[in-house]
């Protein structure tokens, strides 16, 4: 009884810390403050705190796997947001995207040199090709937000590897929504 | 010396444990009983239980109910030695027999006989020679020929299939592999750190087309001699490079390029290596197959909304569609006849395979899981090849055409995807 309840403690506590260090760029306050709780009852177990700045407090939104696409905790407004999600079936740039996005935008036209690899992904739900030409249509919709902002077309290649690279495992709603994204790739200039 | 053999022998016993191994998950009531009598052996102990091969080959069609071996009342070698009533009180219907001889050269003659019990005579008697390493493709033939008389079909065992295997536990995770139909003999062709997609057979099996990504990340359309080993890049356009597929007569790629903006259909010659675009929409065209005729092809396109399974001729560039049952039919396959689209389905969240009779009109779900994709026929059309997904890990099934049998291939470790039936070869 008692052994069993230091194991899932010990357990809760290892997943909280491998989530955090999974998805350094999502934790919300929710999570972090669970976790030092249990690291206060559980002396010897030491999850790694990344060191990261002070975050805004997006705890009263919930993080759903229908709005993960829009949830403002993906998207810094900095060049730090390295990928972009996507609603179930649609290719439309989420508005949480849109200062993230202005400001790799500013980046590649301060820097001619730069070059940037929009490597477009869906979840693995549907055919493989069909699915290779819907994650083509995010890395698109991105290129274009990016166009449309004065980046010039040479500094930006697409590529879709459609369901073949999933970010997560899983077969359930939270996996495909962290699936269907764009990563934004430096292959020259990185800010 | 005797160390590093050792390990070498056992490096090779590894490999023969990575083959595929079939389980029937639904059966046929109406399977013939037939029984196949373990084959005599003169000169040595064969490398492989030919009998064993053939029982299993006619139980995975789904067609026959072999007898468990352990059941014979008599255990016959010739025609001449058989008590027929050993096998009617078993109510078996047919006898399969025969004897692997080892020569003095090494190599093996293999004789075996078909025999109808109810009448008590024998329908096929012949013989083949070869190695120890063709054991198997003769209990294929063997296989083959005893489907074919009892049947009227042409047997399929002596094929192979071409998949995608993944495992992140290897340094090159992705790897294209070929083996026989019943998933024995399993050989790599490619391994790559990147995606290797839509693999598929050239007519005469000996070259396969595919999609990797390897080297700079980005997709590229190869051809690739299987005995040689010799391959080129066929396509490297920017955008998608994707859904190889081989005219009937071997001369031909239908494939998909979006270079100009959207994925659309063109053909290549392999020859001039000239590229003609064949679709113009603004939608998605992608999934191309080639119908027997060599003049037309089936593809994917969202220029309804979602997608569906339209015809293109490519004489005068007319398109129809084909596929109205439902929101989402994609990734079309045609049996050899030009009879049957096999495709997948999206039913209430669930994708699986269906299939249209393009005579009748007449459409049928052939499978009853989530996630099943990329159907492939046999060159007999009996039989559908596809991926699907136990326990979050992709295998491979198949289904008969209609629906009744069902076999799974279950993988060793990591997923099977995307599996392509070969023609006879």
């Amino acid at each position: 009884m008692r052994a069993s309840s230091i194991f899932s403690r010990f357990s809760v506590a290892l997943i909280a810390s491998a989530m955090l260090v999974a998805c350094s760029s999502t934790p919300t306050e929710d999570d972090t403050s669970a976790t030092d709780q249990q690291v206060e009852r559980d002396a010897d177990t030491r999850p790694v705190t990344p060191a990261e700045p002070a975050r805004p407090d997006y705890s009263h939104i919930p993080l759903t796997a229908e709005g993960y696409h829009n949830h403002p905790s993906h998207y810094d407004g900095t060049t730090n947001t390295r990928v972009i999600y996507f609603a179930f079936d649609r290719s439309e740039v989420p508005a949480a995207a849109f200062d993230s996005l202005r400001a790799h935008a500013n980046h590649l036209k301060r820097n001619s040199n730069a070059r940037i690899r929009l490597e477009g992904h869906t979840d693995e739900r549907g055919t493989r090709e069909y699915n290779v030409a819907l994650g083509e249509r995010r890395s698109k919709a991105v290129e274009q937000f990016l166009r449309v902002q004065g980046v010039s077309a040479s500094q930006i290649e697409t590529v879709s590897y459609g369901e073949e690279k999933p970010a997560a495992r899983g077969s359930d709603e939270m996996s495909w929504a962290k699936n269907r994204r764009v990563e934004l790739n430096y292959t020259a200039g990185r800010p | 010396m005797r160390k590093l053999l050792l390990m070498m022998m056992l490096a090779c016993a590894n490999m023969v444990h990575a083959n595929l191994v079939i389980e029937v998950t639904q059966g046929r009531d109406d399977a013939l009983p037939i029984a196949v009598v373990p084959f005599a052996a003169s000169g040595g102990q064969p490398e492989e239980d030919v009998a064993a091969i053939i029982a299993a080959n006619l139980h995975r069609s789904g067609q026959f109910r072999p007898l468990d071996s352990g059941d014979l009342l008599s255990r016959p070698t010739r025609g001449e030695d058989i008590i027929w009533r050993d096998f009617r009180v078993m109510n078996m219907e047919y006898i399969v027999l025969g004897r692997v001889n080892r020569q003095d050269d090494g190599r093996y003659r293999v004789e075996y006989e078909l025999h109808d019990v109810a009448r008590g005579a024998r329908m096929l008697a012949a013989s083949y020679t070869g190695t120890a390493s063709q054991l198997r493709d003769m209990a294929h033939s063997i296989s083959d020929k005893v489907f074919e008389q009892l049947t009227g079909i042409p047997g399929a065992f002596g094929t192979k299939i071409l998949y995608v295997t993944m495992d992140e536990r290897r340094s090159q995770p992705f790897q294209l592999q070929y083996a026989d139909a019943d998933g024995h003999r399993a050989q790599t062709i490619l391994s790559s750190r990147q995606p290797i997609m839509s693999p598929a057979w050239s007519p005469d099996g000996r070259r396969v087309a595919y999609v990797s990504f390897e080297g700079d990340g980005l997709p590229k359309i190869y051809v690739h001699e299987l005995d040689s080993g010799q391959r080129r890049v066929v396509t490297r356009e920017p955008g998608i490079n994707g859904a190889p597929a081989f005219s009937p007569d071997g001369t031909r790629l239908a494939l998909t390029l979006s270079r100009d903006g959207v994925p659309e259909i063109y053909t290549l010659d392999l020859e001039t290596n000239r590229l003609v675009r064949r679709t113009n929409s603004r939608s998605i065209d992608t999934e191309p197959r080639w119908l027997p005729d060599g003049e037309s092809l089936v593809f994917t396109s969202s220029r309804g909304g979602g997608p569906q399974i339209y015809r293109l001729d490519l004489r005068d560039g007319s398109v129809r569609r084909l596929t109205f049952e439902g929101p989402y039919n994609a990734r079309a396959d045609v049996t050899p006849d030009g009879r049957y689209l096999v495709f997948v389905h999206r039913v209430d969240g669930r994708f699986q395979i269906g299939v249209q009779d393009m005579r009748r009109g007449t459409f049928n779900v052939l499978t009853a899981s989530n996630m099943d994709e990329s159907p492939s026929v046999a060159p007999n059309g009996t039989m559908i090849i596809y991926g699907t997904q136990q326990g979050g890990a992709g295998v491979l099934e198949a289904v008969s055409i209609d629906g009744r049998v069902r076999v799974r291939l279950p993988s060793k470790e990591g997923e099977v995807r995307e599996p392509a039936w070969s023609p006879f070869l």
